[in-house]
């Protein structure tokens, strides 16, 4: 019985000393180069969008971020699966909030959701982008919670609505993938112009896989919260 | 002597991750040192690709230097996203795991589990 620790703190030693042997030959990195960092920008400049990050992960290496997307929605697919097999507990008696954070609550939700919406509909311009504005507004919706309980907030939004969205945002992040194929155009380009950058409407569908993946992050997160929520037992 | 920067601090919570994740015998503190790890890992790629006097990849800023590499910032976004969905995820088997044997202890989960199928 006293071998265990013993080896388990050898194999963590060797893990960690491995793990820095890689790090000090510096995973084989090479410092980028002058062109690299240009050839990424002229992906920005030929996508009409300013951030370089985002004319990334949703033009030149889009398939990633539908791979990623997909993830996402089988995590949340999983979630909603296994705690909804599990049936629902007893519910445990919610405390009521004080005033103090329903009243914070109703003055902050309507800001949260509208800087949400900014960081999604400007992820083309300046950092930010779905994922993080899905995340913002989940948040924002999460609060609402703490606030007035997830079933008075899930009732206000519609639980049906709920799951057609879910899984409409993800159809629809689908769709604008290979709708390029019916315009006549390579699977996964652009399909509106790239228009001039630092526009609102440039960037070509940036903006379209921005506002859609924000959608599906908020959808998604909020599910993942309530039933978490909605299952928290007594261990 | 190696500097105070991202990727030997990001070395240094890996460590301290693994560890967790190692020596730790609760679950839910096997996943808090999971999402540790994560972050090591993210805040590591993310220093690899900074420079000390690089703008932030983004066109339209004066350009008084010239702009860091944008690939590992791009890459780090599926890591995230990946990390948030595998904790939600795990923390379900955990919760499934609690309610069978009434422990988060792994040690414990594994005799119940043994003693189970003798």
């Amino acid at each position: 019985m006293r071998r265990a620790p013993v080896f388990t703190i050898l194999a963590a030693i060797v893990l960690v000393a491995g793990f820095c042997a890689v790090v000090l030959t510096g995973f084989g990195f090479r410092e980028p180069s002058a062109g690299d960092i240009d050839a990424w920008a002229d992906v920005a400049r030929r996508t009409g969008a300013i951030n370089v990050v985002s004319s990334i992960y949703l033009n030149a290496r889009l398939f990633d971020t539908l791979l990623e997307v997909l993830v996402f929605a089988v995590a949340v697919l999983g979630v909603h699966f296994y705690l909804t097999a599990r049936g629902r507990p007893e519910p445990v008696e919610s405390i009521p909030e004080s005033n103090v954070v329903r009243i914070a609550a109703d003055i902050l939700l309507p800001p949260i959701l509208l800087i949400s919406i900014y960081v999604v509909l400007h992820g083309h311009l300046s950092p930010g982008g779905g994922f993080s504005g899905g995340v913002i507004a989940g948040t924002g919706l999460l609060l609402a919670a703490i606030a007035l309980g997830t079933d008075t907030v899930t009732a206000r939004l519609g639980p049906r609505l709920l799951d057609r969205a879910e899984w409409g945002t993800l159809l629809g992040i689908l769709f604008l993938a290979f709708a390029p194929i019916f315009a006549g155009r390579p699977l996964l380009s652009d399909l509106l112009p790239a228009g001039t950058p630092g526009r609102l409407a440039s960037g070509g569908s940036i903006l379209l896989y921005n506002a859609l993946i924000g959608a599906k992050v908020f959808v998604g997160s909020w599910v993942i919260v309530r039933h978490f929520v909605d299952h928290r037992g007594e261990i | 002597m190696v500097g105070l920067n991202g990727v030997t601090i990001s070395v240094v919570l890996f460590g301290i991750g693994l560890l967790g994740l190692v020596l730790r015998r609760d679950l839910v503190v096997k996943l808090l040192a999971l999402g540790l790890v994560n972050s090591a890992v993210i805040l590591c790629l993310v220093s690899l690709g900074a420079r000390p006097d690089g703008a932030p990849p983004i066109l339209a800023t004066p350009a008084a230097s010239a702009i860091v590499d944008p690939l590992p910032q791009a890459i780090v976004l599926s890591a995230i996203v990946i990390n948030f969905a595998i904790l939600a995820l795990a923390l379900v088997f955990v919760m499934l795991l609690v309610e069978r044997y009434h422990t988060t202890d792994s040690h414990r989960i594994e005799r119940a589990s043994a003693a189970e199928e003798d």
